[in-house]
Parts: C-alpha cells; sequence; structure tokens
C-alpha cells in the first residue's frame, strides 16, 4: 500500500502529495516560462529545417551520450562518468512516473506494487544506483580532490551531487523499510532485500518500521520535487535545455553567420542583449560550466583574459540581470549609471579581440553552444556601428577596402598576376571561359615564403595534367578577414563581386590552397548567391594521387608531423586526405601531435589575428604550437594552409630552430617527392 | 557646417621602387599594371578632418576631384567615410595643368557649389608633392589660409587651427570662411562604417566639365602655364657599407666613434 493512500493528522495522503506536487509544479513551470520569454526576447532565427534529420540527430547525441562520450580523452574520462549519470537516472525519472506518479498520486498501486515488473524494474534500478553512485563519487574525487583546470569547485555542484546521492540511498531505503514493515520475503531487488532483512532481524517493532518506511517515502517525494523546483533555477537547467540545444545545432556548416539586411537599421551587430537570436539565448541556458570550452582555447591557454565558458556565463548572468526589465517593456535599463554595456562591461573588448575563431570551444561543448558567432556578433557592433577596433585591425580592413586584399604594401610586392610570369598558366582575360579555376588567395600571391607554396601547387597541377585557369589581377581577397573581423559590408561586396567574376568566366570548380577561402567560398558564399565546387587542394591530390596521376617516387627521409589548419580541420572535417596524400611520400614518416585532427591547437591565425596584436605580456599561441609540434621529435612540420605556413615560420625563427626544424607547405613535400621528369 | 574637401587620386604609393616607372620623354609616370590608385593619404586626412567637424556641428561635406573618370573612387571613399556628395571634373582641357590651373579649375567648381564655411585640401599630393594648390586656390577664392593642419575645431562662425611646426606646434584663429590644409599628424582616418560603405559603393558621382563650371580656355592654355616640367628622372641610390671591426665590442665602439668623428 502506497503511503499515499495514508491518512496523516486527519489529512489525507492524497491531499498532500498533490498539493506538494502542484507548488513544485508551479515553481517549475513558472520559472520555465520566464526563462522562455526571456528567450524570446532574441530575434529570430529559422533552427526548424530538415526536422527529422534535426531528431534523429539529437536522439543519437542524447541517448546513447555521445555528446559527452566524444569529449573522453585518455587525461579526462569524466565524459563516461556523465553517461553512467545519465542512463542511471534516467531509469530513476522513469521509475519516479511509474512507481511515484501513477502508483502513488494516481493510486494505482495496487496494479503496480507487488507485480514481477516492479521486483524487475527496482533490481534494475539497484545496479543503476550503484553505477550512478559510482559516478557521483567520481566527480566529487575529481571536482574536489583532483581539481582539474576546467572544473570550478562551486557550491552549485555540490549540491547536485549530494541530492542525487540522496536520492540513491533513499531508494534503497524506502525498498528496504517497504519489505521489512510488511514482512515481505522478496530477494530482488537485492540492495532493498538486505535491507529488508537486517531490519527484520533487528528487534524494530512493526510500528516503527512502518512509520520510517513512511518518513523515507515522503523524504524521498520531497527531494524529487525539490529538484523539479531547483533545476531551472541552477546550471542543471542543461538537462532540460541541452537536448532542445542540440536539436537546434547547425546542420552543416558550424558557424553560422547571418549576412546583415541592407535596410538602415540604427545599429549593426550585437549592443544588446535581445540582439542574440533565441537560439544564442537558449545556448546561454544550455551552459552546464564543464569547462571544457575554457580548457581547449587557444586565447586562454596562452594567458589572454578570453574565456568562451566567461563569455556564456556573464552573458547569460546578463540576460537573467536586464530580463525582468526588457519583458516590463522598458527599451534600456532604467538608470544610467546601472545600465551595464554589454560591450565592455559584461564582455571586454580585449576578450571580443582575442578569439581566432578556432573553433575548438565547439567542436568540444558537450551541448552544442554556438560561441564563434556570439563573438563575431560583438565584432560587428564594434566595427560596423562604433568604429572601434585594435589599430592593427584597422590598417588591415582599409587596406582590404582600398587594394582589395589585407596584406598592405605586400600587395605589389608581387602582383597578383605577377607569380604566374615564367609558368604556362591560364590567366583568364575577358571573355575567357574555363572550368576549373586555380583561386590563390591573397597570402598565396603576395605574402614571399606563401608564394613559394603557390608555384610548387601550379607545378604540381600541370604535372598530373589538369586542366586549370587563375585570375591574376582580378583576384581579390575571398572576404574572410573582413567577416571574421566583424566588417560585414566589405565582406559582403567581395564576395558579390568574386562571384561576379566566377560566373563571368563560367566557373564551375574551385580548388584553393588556402582553408581560409575554401571555407568561405564554399560554405559562406552560397548565400549570396555563389554555388560551386569547392575543392581543397589537399582533396585533390589525395585523389591524384589515388587515381595514379600523381606518381611520388622520390624518397624523402624525414620525420613529419602535420599540423592541422583549424578551418579545414574542424570546420570542414578534412582530415583523411592531407594525411593520406602524406603517408604516398616514401620515406615519409608521420606522427601526430598529441592536440591534432579534431583537437588540434590553432596557430594563431585565423579570425583576422594574422594582423591583431595578441595582448601583450602574454604567450605567443603560435609559440605554444611549436612546442607541440618539438614534442614529436619531428624534423619537418607539415601544414596546408597560409595562415599556419607564416605563423610556424615566425615561430621557428624567434625560436632560433631553422636548422633542426623546418616547416613546408604539403604541396611543397609532393613537389618534391615527384620524380623528376 | 559647409565642408568642401578636395581630393586627389594617386598611384598607390606603396607600390617597390623597382615597379614605379617613367617615360622620360613624354615625362610622365607610367603606372605599373593591375594597381588600383588610391586617395592621396593627406587628402584623406582632409576628409577625416571634415568628417570630425561633421559628427560634433553637424552639416554637409562635399567632395571634389579633379582626375580620369576613375576619380570616382575617391569620391565615393570619402562618401563612405562620411561626406554626403561629391563631383569629378573631367575634361580634356584640365589634363596636364599645373598647380595653378588645378587650383583654378577647383576655385571655379567651389563656385558653383556655391555656400561654404571651411575648404579643406590635403597639404601636398602624394604624387607630385608642390603642396601649392591649396595655397594658390585660397587666393584665388579669396579666403584666408592655413596650412599643415593637425586639428581644426569650430565655434561661433570662428576655426581654432593647431599647425605643425618645426618643433612643436601654434594654434591660429581663422575665421569663417577659410582655406585649411591637412597634415596626417591629424591622426588615422576614420574605417568605412556602417551602411556607408553600401551607400557609397551604389552612388553615382556625376562629372563636371569645363562648361558646367565656366572654366575658360584661356585660362587653362598650357602655352601660358606658370610652371614646365623640364625633366622626369628616377633617382639612382648607392648605398655603401662599411662594417667596422675592433678586437671587442669596446674596441669596434672605439673605432666607430672615431669613423664618426672623422665624418662629422
Amino acid at each position: 500500500m502506497s503511503p499515499v493512500s495514508v491518512t496523516y493528522w486527519g489529512i489525507p495522503g492524497y491531499a498532500i502529495f498533490w498539493v506538494l506536487f502542484a507548488i513544485a509544479a508551479v515553481l517549475f513551470a513558472q520559472r520555465l516560462y520566464f526563462l522562455f520569454r526571456l528567450m524570446r526576447l532574441g530575434k529570430a532565427e529559422n533552427r526548424f529545417d530538415r526536422i527529422g534529420q534535426r531528431i534523429k540527430a539529437m536522439l543519437v547525441e542524447v541517448i546513447p551520450q555521445w555528446c559527452n562520450l566524444k569529449t573522453v580523452t585518455r587525461k579526462d574520462i569524466a565524459g563516461i562518468g556523465h553517461a553512467l549519470l545519465f542512463w542511471g537516472f534516467s531509469l530513476f525519472l522513469i521509475s519516479y512516473i511509474i512507481f511515484i506518479g501513477l502508483a502513488g498520486g494516481f493510486g494505482a498501486s495496487s496494479a503496480i506494487e507487488g507485480t514481477n515488473f516492479e521486483v524487475v524494474y527496482f533490481s534494475i534500478l539497484d545496479v543503476a544506483g550503484v553505477l550512478v553512485t559510482i559516478a557521483l563519487i567520481m566527480a566529487a574525487v575529481r571536482r574536489y580532490i583532483i581539481r582539474p583546470e576546467r572544473l570550478e569547485a562551486s557550491a552549485e555542484a555540490g549540491v547536485i551531487l549530494i541530492l542525487v546521492f540522496f536520492l540513491m540511498a533513499l531508494n534503497v531505503a524506502v525498498v528496504g523499510f517497504g519489505y521489512a514493515a510488511h514482512d515481505s520475503n522478496a530477494s530482488w531487488p537485492p540492495m532493498g532485500a538486505a535491507l529488508a532483512g537486517y531490519l527484520s532481524g533487528s528487534g524494530l517493532a512493526q510500528g516503527t518500521l512502518e512509520a520510517v518506511y513512511q518518513a523515507m517515502w515522503w523524504l524521498h517525494y520531497l527531494v524529487i520535487i525539490g529538484f523539479m523546483v531547483y533545476i531551472p533555477r541552477s546550471k542543471h537547467l542543461h538537462i532540460l535545455v541541452a537536448p532542445l540545444n542540440i536539436l537546434f545545432r547547425p546542420l552543416g556548416h558550424k558557424v553560422v553567420l547571418k549576412p546583415i539586411p541592407l535596410e538602415e537599421a540604427e545599429y549593426f551587430g550585437a549592443a544588446k542583449i535581445q540582439d542574440f537570436t533565441w537560439k544564442d539565448l537558449l545556448d546561454l541556458y544550455s551552459c552546464a560550466v564543464c569547462g571544457r570550452c575554457h580548457a581547449s582555447c587557444p586565447a586562454q591557454l596562452s594567458g589572454k583574459s578570453l574565456s568562451p565558458r566567461e563569455v556564456v556565463l556573464n552573458l547569460k548572468k546578463h540576460l537573467l540581470e536586464t530580463g525582468p526589465e526588457l519583458l516590463a517593456g522598458k527599451a534600456e535599463a532604467s538608470s544610467e549609471s546601472k545600465a551595464k554595456a554589454m560591450i565592455g562591461d559584461v564582455v571586454t573588448e580585449e576578450e571580443i579581440w582575442a578569439c581566432t575563431t578556432c573553433g575548438a570551444c565547439q567542436e568540444v561543448c558537450p551541448v552544442g553552444i554556438e560561441h564563434v558567432r556570439k563573438i563575431i556578433e560583438l565584432r560587428r557592433n564594434l566595427v560596423l556601428s562604433q568604429n572601434k577596433m585594435p589599430e592593427s585591425a584597422q590598417l588591415m580592413l582599409r587596406n582590404l577596402q582600398s587594394r582589395g586584399n589585407p596584406w598592405a604594401g605586400v600587395q605589389s610586392l608581387r602582383l597578383r598576376g605577377d607569380w604566374t610570369s615564367g609558368l604556362d598558366i591560364k590567366v583568364l582575360a575577358e571573355g575567357d571561359k574555363a572550368r576549373t579555376l586555380f583561386w590563390v588567395g591573397c597570402t598565396g600571391a603576395l605574402v614571399e615564403r606563401n608564394v613559394e607554396a603557390t608555384l610548387a601547387m601550379a607545378r604540381v597541377l600541370k604535372a598530373a595534367g589538369v586542366n586549370f585557369a587563375v585570375l591574376g589581377d582580378a583576384e581579390t581577397c575571398c572576404g574572410d578577414p573582413a567577416r571574421r573581423a566583424g566588417y560585414e559590408f566589405q565582406f559582403q561586396m567581395m564576395a558579390e563581386q568574386n562571384i561576379a567574376t566566377f560566373k563571368k568566366h563560367g566557373i564551375k570548380e574551385i580548388v584553393t590552397t588556402c582553408p581560409h577561402c575554401y571555407n568561405t567560398i564554399k560554405n559562406e558564399y552560397p548565400s549570396y548567391g555563389g554555388d560551386f565546387k569547392v575543392v581543397h587542394y589537399t582533396q585533390l591530390i589525395a585523389d591524384l594521387i589515388r587515381r595514379g596521376k600523381l606518381k611520388l617516387t622520390k624518397e624523402l627521409n624525414s620525420i613529419l608531423t602535420y599540423h592541422d589548419p583549424c578551418y579545414l580541420g574542424r570546420y570542414n572535417g578534412v582530415y583523411q586526405e592531407p594525411r593520406r596524400a602524406l603517408q604516398a611520400i616514401p620515406g615519409a614518416n608521420l606522427k601526430e601531435m598529441d592536440r591534432s585532427k579534431n583537437n588540434s591547437f590553432c596557430c594563431g591565425g585565423g579570425g583576422g589575428l594574422m594582423w591583431i596584436e595578441e595582448q601583450p605580456g602574454t604567450t605567443k599561441i603560435n609559440q605554444m604550437r611549436l612546442e607541440d609540434a618539438l614534442k614529436t621529435g619531428a624534423d619537418t612540420v607539415v601544414t596546408a594552409c597560409p595562415y599556419c605556413l607564416q605563423m610556424f615560420e615566425e615561430s621557428i625563427e624567434h625560436k632560433d630552430i631553422k636548422d633542426s626544424l623546418k616547416v613546408k607547405d604539403l604541396v611543397e613535400l609532393v613537389e618534391a617527392a615527384m620524380k623528376r621528369s | 557646417m559647409n565642408i568642401i574637401v578636395c581630393v586627389k587620386q594617386v598611384l598607390d604609393p606603396e607600390i617597390p621602387p623597382a615597379k614605379f616607372k617613367i617615360d622620360p620623354a613624354a615625362k610622365k609616370v607610367i603606372p605599373p599594371p593591375g594597381v588600383p590608385p588610391v586617395i592621396s593619404v593627406f587628402d584623406e586626412r582632409a576628409v577625416e578632418a571634415a568628417c570630425r567637424l561633421k559628427d560634433k556641428q553637424g552639416g554637409k561635406i562635399t567632395v571634389i576631384s579633379l582626375g580620369p573618370a576613375q576619380a570616382s573612387e575617391v569620391v565615393k571613399h570619402a562618401i563612405s567615410m562620411g561626406a554626403d556628395e561629391g563631383f569629378i571634373l573631367q575634361d580634356e582641357a584640365f589634363e596636364d595643368l599645373d598647380s595653378f590651373g588645378i587650383a583654378y579649375v577647383l576655385g571655379r567648381a567651389i563656385q558653383k557649389i556655391g555656400q561654404y564655411d571651411l575648404v579643406l585640401c590635403g597639404r601636398q599630393s602624394a604624387d607630385w608633392g608642390n603642396g601649392q594648390v591649396g595655397s594658390i586656390l585660397a587666393e584665388i577664392l579669396g579666403i584666408p589660409v592655413v596650412t599643415l593642419a593637425c586639428d581644426i575645431e569650430a565655434a561661433d562662425k570662428k576655426l581654432k587651427v593647431k599647425r605643425i611646426v618645426k618643433d612643436g606646434y601654434e594654434v591660429l584663429e581663422a575665421p569663417m570662411p577659410s582655406l585649411v590644409t591637412v597634415s596626417t599628424e591629424l591622426g588615422l582616418p576614420r574605417l568605412p562604417a556602417g551602411m556607408r560603405i553600401m551607400i557609397a559603393a551604389r552612388t553615382q558621382v556625376p562629372v563636371w566639365k569645363a562648361a558646367d563650371i565656366g572654366a575658360q580656355a584661356a585660362e587653362l592654355d598650357k602655352a601660358k602655364a606658370h610652371t614646365e616640367v623640364t625633366g622626369l628622372s628616377v633617382p639612382s641610390r648607392k648605398t655603401e657599407c662599411e662594417m667596422i671591426s675592433g678586437d671587442s665590442p669596446g674596441q669596434a665602439a672605439e673605432n666607430l666613434a672615431a669613423k664618426l668623428a672623422k665624418l662629422m
């Protein structure tokens, strides 16, 4: 008989049950409704397309806990612990609905209690309870004793560990005291039955056992509904919100930047919290403060003030603080002196300009938060509306505007078509048509060291018999540095101009040596009407080798290590082809860095940081990455990106180890391995 | 405040010396192919000065440029920074004028525009660098001129101009209207932002011919020009480098000091 059907001091248990439940439900719903209304302050965004695909993706991430298991490394196995917690607790949650809700509250106990189903289910719960308790102990030890960098020893975390532990313990206690009080001889579930056996032999009166049983039952119930009230008011909100956040994740490209519409607006970018979209605000709710983003951010790891975790949490705090006034209809916070400026007080300009947009934060986040685009939205406001940016960024953007490339005076060191002189390469003139375009990119055309890689690429393409053309002077920057720096209108103009040029020459396929150009033309140009087949040269080379069009016969006796460029790897999933190309080189011994593939550590050149000064007094990101390379014992670092190449050259020069370590572009090694005819 | 800014489009000064070619016979510079010309760096500061005044006082900025059709690019650049409208002065009669001729044409255009409180020019052009047009233009217009400005303020129909001198600066008060030439010490010009880039990109810059501004053929007669280019050449530069050595760093320093003493 469920304790709900007992009368306590004249009050029926049902009344107590439902009154408590109603209070908890109201507090739960009220909080969720408040959060929902705040979220709705954000701008519109369509994340409802391909709903079937979205649901499937969400179920795969959440139910098998792939969202957490994918973050497990040798050094950080917390993902396994969370998976255990999740599966275990899900089973408990179902049991609450059935055995407390239905059996208790709805009085269906006679149909459920004492049945084989109950026995079996509770036996499973015993196992689950042990696993959950182990996970809880692991979690407590990690957080409060081992104290890894990414975890804070917060009270909020401690509370949940204690509450869940109580639930596990109470679960056993309820069964044990229940069996003992009702003289049950059941041997399943094992722990409850064992406790019952001990209690039966302890000499406690039946009345005492029954009283304790009922007290345990109600205490258990209180903790559960207490959870209901507590969860939406703490970081454990992620339990409810994270699956939704994963449901609304970007399906294709990981960093979704909206084009800015051309109508006159008061300002651009995000100056206030409601300038973000509802999905951005949902991100803020989803954060479970796991700190993985913090621990993989190259800016943070090199000593900058930027931490992706802090940006998310500060924005969340700002939303909750300003939310009530915004909902009350006041556009601005009431008193000017109290009003916190989102840019400046909540997120500082120093933090905003430290981001290389490498995407490590997003890669490792279990709940699908999109950190990068928030930074870019803040940059848009600084650049387009406030005209505030670091001087180094301003110089680069002005060059982009007046010269069509970000490289300042270097523009004319090699005029864009100049590197083609001496080679038999078709430079597209007015009226020419070509199917395949070799898009060189600014760095590859203008910076001396990178021109070497461009020349190698041209020679390799010719040797493989690929029919291609180049644009020469007509090639202006793809616009990536402008877009990442927040200078959106310039980017739009360049995108439209380049697309018009491609269409004019009938281009269908574009091969490029720069991952930034690759990413921008492939993933971002379609929003401006430019849909072309875009191939990164490592993909093309791997394919040419596979098809036998490129024969690599000359031995290269080198220990190589390949540095995955962020915009090729994390942004576009190209990890295998460069490695296949390298492994096809005879004598090449490829060693992986600790942080490689999707965990690759940024060279420090993306997000406009190629030109923007890093925070003074901190370690340079490229110098940190060099240390990773040196640890492999390689004599050559190989990369497939012009920025990475520059960054490694600079760090090698700085450390003065040019004699023991070289950096090469992948195509340079491929060319060297080709048999000379 | 109504401000008129004169801007010039020049060959990109950032091209390396090796690319800079001249035709000695025609006494002309041959622009290297594929290098877009840019706004003269001092004129860009003049536009910036105008924008700063407009930020404070409000008003209108009109930009004019004497040059080929392509000069509309620099007018658009000025619009994207904050200018309201612009015109280019393009006519066969305007080609190969000296500073006096250029000032005359600009003066006619300014008189066509009509009302103004301030005319701004760069202190000199970034190509020929004569630094004369501003002052001559002021003479033609009959207004005072202050050169080498690094800061301009306006209040109560008066201008306060900070002017660069050899060891510092001096502050001058000028009436409105006046002409001020601006130097790079003004600071970095603003990055075109917001909608202005798109507005500028879509602007059609009107072209004024000699007839539109009432420029008299007699004034533009090259035979009566005040100045004449007699020769144009690229200077050859030789550098010699002598390494001063010594048994120790201290000895090398002594040897260097002795050498310098002899040379000075």
